[in-house]
């Protein structure tokens, strides 16, 4: 099992009243999983991948992730788990405008502080498996959308995560880009990484071999 | 790591560049000005340096009390030499009798030249450990000889070796070279030491100084010493104090307290007010070091203000870098980083900037500062100083963006809340109080100056020359000079007198009238003048009469001025006798015969003080002063002066001075201060400026889709300006009235010093309110008309 959500409550109050944005959350995810998180706006999609990705916490219940209590950890404990474990690929693509390709990959394995030539390597490696060597000295700003996203989730997998979470990853982009990703995804999970991805389209929902369905902050 | 920050803090930088030019630039200008602040602070607290025994040398001073006011100073007897040496001359390494400083012509062959210098004893070249180049240390031992400094050398010799070369001193006694030292530098006291000749030669060829070897009361000379191991000043100055006050009553009358004067304090602790040591010169290093300091946190504000308005920008980026990975320690790393790169940059702009504008600050400052290049303790503690003003300038930035939650970030919701920029406001009303302040300041620095050099001096200084006389061959001669000098038709009246006419050399007491109150102990200014003084200055007479040749009785005469005949308590001074009441050898009484109105010859900051005008009766004379001719103009006045003196003094120099130029000095020290002040307060508001300039853009920019939606409604330009504008009018006026009060208090505490000094007014606060203002308005208006002009369609496409 690779992670746990018990009882998870999340809200905010807001003028007297507590709006709660999660309610109820009980989910286990298994080692290898490509799920998918559908919902009309507003249901917490987002919030939920947050949550697991631990860029946000919330107000009750329990979180186990790889048999670390999550909800018992320091922030700093926590920021260390997910770096060494989930990557993240956003709907804007994220990616560092100062940077090039090549940078942008190296950046989280500087933060890991990888020595200079098995940087050079992982992120030679990376370009050439998503056949992007020509564009590496190339800003952001220089590539299309379908690009960008592939520079992004290359970026998410260079240091070999467990976990994909992806919030709209191919909202940006124009269907056949979009087709692309999601082809990409698919490839990825076979390999064994384990995808959580927030969609509204039932298309890229069917790729995933589990669909979960919010409304209002619980799952039904 | 850190290369990877620097890339990203240089690609930056290159992007934004308007925010990089106000950013390094402000930041440039301000480190130029705290680092010419520093060295100019350094040249000052190392004045003196140059001597290895200075924490061992003094000078001794005397306090005197003059019914009830304590003046103190440096001015002593010679007796003293002889008690100190007898009764504790344990307590001293040295001893050594100065005169003081002169100015005396040297000749060589044919060269002439006129060089300041001192009569000293032998010990002296030991004592100041002067660095010889050619002779010996010990070269004042004969009478005769005389100790040159290298330029005095130079410009006598050339490249012969002066060492046992004959030169005349005043066209009299021939004096044999001994010595050459290395010329004392400028920042020093002795900076004017160009020669030492023997004191026992001043004894030998000055009568009065030869009779003066027992007066206890002529107080014309001056005393270093140096004190022996194991002692200290002050103990000795404990032991030493009653010395003068022993040797008569006469002298107790005035409760004369010596003390040390240690060389490391002249400089700049040298003031001395009722007898206690008041500071001096350091006031001005600590107002200096302040105003480096502020100018520093001026910029250091404007990179704060300028990081944290555009961190909505740079949001997304810290939540980018959270997400894959980045913990906040590396950010502010990062951030610093990026705060270093910058201020390096500036640092190596400022280094520039204070190389080309250095000689234009020496010159304004009276210094001779060196860009330090080979001090490894510039270099360090510049080092630091970038360090510290990086942290300092990038702490609160790398702070405040490292604090962002990557969620709320990347969600795009992000919008700093209501009081996010509450900081940056408070920065910008600190940085404006500075400058307003500043404003303030200088221009009530100006305005006392101005106001000391519009009052009246009493006699007319334009059109007046003064020629120096201190070398024997003008004794005798004033007769023939001044009929010569009228008949050349250069100048329409000409005197002589023992004091320039812009200061007060010497200083009499012990007389006796009648009508003197019962022990009052005066204090008089004294000059000896030859009857056409009054006229040749164009004093005026409000009493009795102007000396006159015509009586022979007048050579026992005296005139004084108005504040003379009030401290002296007469109502009608005309015809009261003046009586020397010294116990040995008085000099004979004189008589008042008029009152003169009150000249400036002192500080123009002070009150007149009361002053004797007596009519010569000896031959010796210090300066002609020369009424020039109207008619003609000035340098043909001074062609034929010169002409007719080299006729006369065919061995001599052509020396002069115009008195309003010697009277402008006074105003030196005022004015170089009023001259920086200045120069810094446009700095200040200049470096401001830049930072509200490069907020406002920002604002503007933050507010496009705002002032697009107003615009569609049917805001005017005037509406968005009013908008824009106001916010930062409102900080400004803050700033205002936060610095009014502070720039009251401290120019009121200045002004304290001067007696005669300009009334504070309102309205140069209101001026300098109004100003700050008008600068905000027409600063922030650049940004504030551009953003209201733009075409709506536009802004609103970008959201």
């Amino acid at each position: 099992m690779l992670l746990q959500l018990n009882n998870i409550f999340k809200w905010v109050n807001s003028g007297g009243q507590r709006i709660f944005l999660l309610k109820d959350i009980n989910l286990e995810v298994q080692e290898g999983e490509f799920i998918s998180v559908m919902g009309p706006s507003g249901s917490g999609k987002s919030t939920l991948l947050n949550v697991i990705g631990m860029l946000d916490g919330f107000e009750e219940g329990e979180y186990h992730f790889l048999d670390e209590s999550v909800h018992n950890l320091r922030e700093k404990h926590r920021a260390n788990l997910y770096k060494e474990y989930i990557g993240f690929v956003f709907q804007q693509y994220h990616l560092l405008d100062d940077l090039t390709v090549q940078e942008n990959l190296e950046m989280p394995l500087l933060y890991k502080k990888l020595k200079g030539a098995e940087r050079k390597a992982k992120v030679a490696d990376m370009l050439d498996r998503f056949n992007i060597v020509g564009k590496k000295d190339l800003f952001p700003a220089q590539l299309s959308g379908g690009q960008q996203q592939l520079v992004g989730i290359a970026r998410a997998l260079i240091s070999n995560p467990k976990l994909i979470l992806a919030d709209e990853p191919t909202g940006n982009l124009n269907s056949k880009q979009g087709e692309e990703i999601m082809d990409l995804f698919k490839q990825l999970n076979e390999e064994g990484v384990t995808i959580i991805q927030v969609t509204h389209s039932e298309k890229n929902a069917a790729y995933g071999s589990r669909i979960i369905n919010l409304l209002d902050g619980r799952m039904i | 790591m850190l290369k990877n920050y620097l890339k990203t803090a240089w690609r930056n930088l290159i992007k934004n560049k308007a925010y990089t030019i106000i950013n390094i630039g402000g930041l440039a200008l301000g480190m130029a000005v705290t680092l010419i602040i520093g060295l100019w602070m350094e040249d000052e607290l190392t004045y003196n340096s140059y001597f290895s025994n200075r924490e061992e040398i003094a000078q001794i001073y005397q306090s005197e009390n003059f019914n009830g006011t304590i003046g103190t100073g440096p001015a002593i007897p010679r007796p003293l030499e002889k008690a100190l040496r007898e009764e504790y001359g344990d307590n001293f390494k040295h001893i050594v009798m100065s005169s003081w400083s002169t100015s005396q012509y040297l000749e060589y062959m044919e060269t002439s030249i006129s060089r300041d210098g001192n009569f000293m004893q032998s010990e002296a070249p030991d004592m100041l450990d002067l660095n010889i180049l050619k002779g010996e240390k010990d070269g004042l031992r004969d009478i005769n000889s005389i100790m040159l400094n290298q330029s005095t050398a130079h410009a006598l010799f050339g490249n012969e070796d002066p060492i046992g070369k004959i030169i005349t001193v005043n066209s009299e006694s021939p004096m044999t070279v001994t010595a050459v030292y290395e010329d004392i530098p400028v920042n020093n006291s002795f900076k004017h030491l160009s020669y030492i000749v023997p004191w026992d030669k001043y004894v030998a060829s000055m009568e009065w100084v030869k009779n003066s070897e027992d007066n206890w009361g002529n107080n014309s000379f001056q005393m270093f010493v140096q004190i022996a191991e194991n002692t200290t000043m002050s103990s000795i100055s404990a032991a030493i104090k009653d010395v003068k006050k022993e040797s008569g009553e006469d002298i107790a009358e005035f409760d004369p307290q010596l003390f040390l004067f240690p060389m490391e304090e002249w400089y700049l602790r040298g003031n001395f007010e009722n007898g206690k040591q008041v500071g001096g010169r350091i006031k001005y290093v600590w107002l200096f070091g302040i105003i480096g300091v502020f100018v520093l946190l001026l910029a250091c504000i404007n990179f704060m203000n300028l990081s944290t308005a555009r961190s909505e920008k740079r949001a997304k980026e810290v939540g980018v870098r959270k997400s894959i990975g980045s913990q906040r320690g590396q950010l502010i790393s990062q951030f610093l980083s990026e705060s270093f790169l910058v201020v390096m940059l500036a640092f190596l702009i400022a280094v520039f900037i204070v190389l080309i504008s250095l000689d234009g600050f020496n010159d304004l400052s009276r210094k001779g500062i060196e860009f330090p290049w080979s001090s490894f303790n510039f270099w360090g503690i510049s080092l630091i100083f970038v360090l510290l003003t990086a942290l300092l300038a990038g702490s609160y930035p790398a702070l405040y963006l490292s604090s962002f939650k990557p969620v709320r970030v990347l969600k795009g919701t992000f919008k700093a809340g209501k009081y996010a920029s509450m900081p940056r406001k408070i920065l910008v009303v600190l940085q404006f109080t500075v400058s307003v302040a500043f404003i303030i300041g200088t221009v009530i620095v100006m305005q006392q100056i101005n106001f000391a050099k519009n009052r009246p001096v009493g006699y007319d200084k334009e059109g007046l020359i003064q020629i120096p006389t201190f070398s024997e061959d003008f004794t005798g001669k004033y007769d023939l000079m001044r009929s010569e000098f009228l008949a050349s038709g250069a100048a329409i009246e000409m005197s002589s007198s023992s004091s320039p006419t812009t200061r007060v050399w010497s200083n009499r007491n012990g007389f006796d009238w009648e009508g003197k109150p019962e022990g009052f102990q005066e204090d008089l200014a004294w000059t000896d003048v030859s009857p056409e003084y009054a006229k040749s200055l164009n004093l005026k007479i409000i009493k009795g009469r102007d000396f006159s040749r015509e009586f022979a009785s007048d050579s026992a005469a005296i005139l004084i001025n108005e504040t003379a005949m009030k401290y002296m308590g007469l109502t009608n001074p005309i015809g009261i006798l003046l009586k020397d009441n010294a116990p040995t050898d008085p000099d004979p009484p004189v008589k008042i015969i008029g009152v003169v109105e009150d000249m400036v010859a002192q500080s123009p900051y002070e009150p007149v003080k009361q002053a004797v005008y007596a009519f010569n009766r000896e031959e010796y004379t210090n300066f002609y002063n020369l009424r020039l001719n109207p008619k003609q103009s000035t340098s043909q006045n001074l062609a034929i002066v010169e002409r007719v003196f080299n006729q006369h003094f065919p061995g001599l120099p052509f020396q002069f001075q115009f008195i309003d130029e010697e009277y402008g000095k006074k105003f030196a020290a005022e004015e170089r201060v009023g001259r920086l002040s200045g120069i810094f307060t446009a700095l200040a508001i200049l470096i401001s400026c830049l930072g509200l300039f490069g907020l406002t853009s920002f604002v503007a920019e933050q507010r496009t889709k705002e002032i697009g939606v107003r615009k569609v409604l049917g805001a005017t330009v005037f509406n968005v300006w009013n908008m824009l504008s106001k916010d930062f009018l409102k900080l400004v006026i803050i700033s205002c009235f936060i610095a009014v009060p502070i720039a009251y208090y401290v120019m009121n505490g200045w002004l304290q010093e001067y007696p005669y000094r300009v009334i504070l007014k309102w309205w140069i606060f209101a001026l300098a309110m109004i100003g700050a203002m008008m600068v905000t308005v027409v600063t922030v208006s650049f940004q504030a008309i551009r953003a209201a002009k733009s075409n709506p369609i536009k802004s609103l496409r970008t959201e």
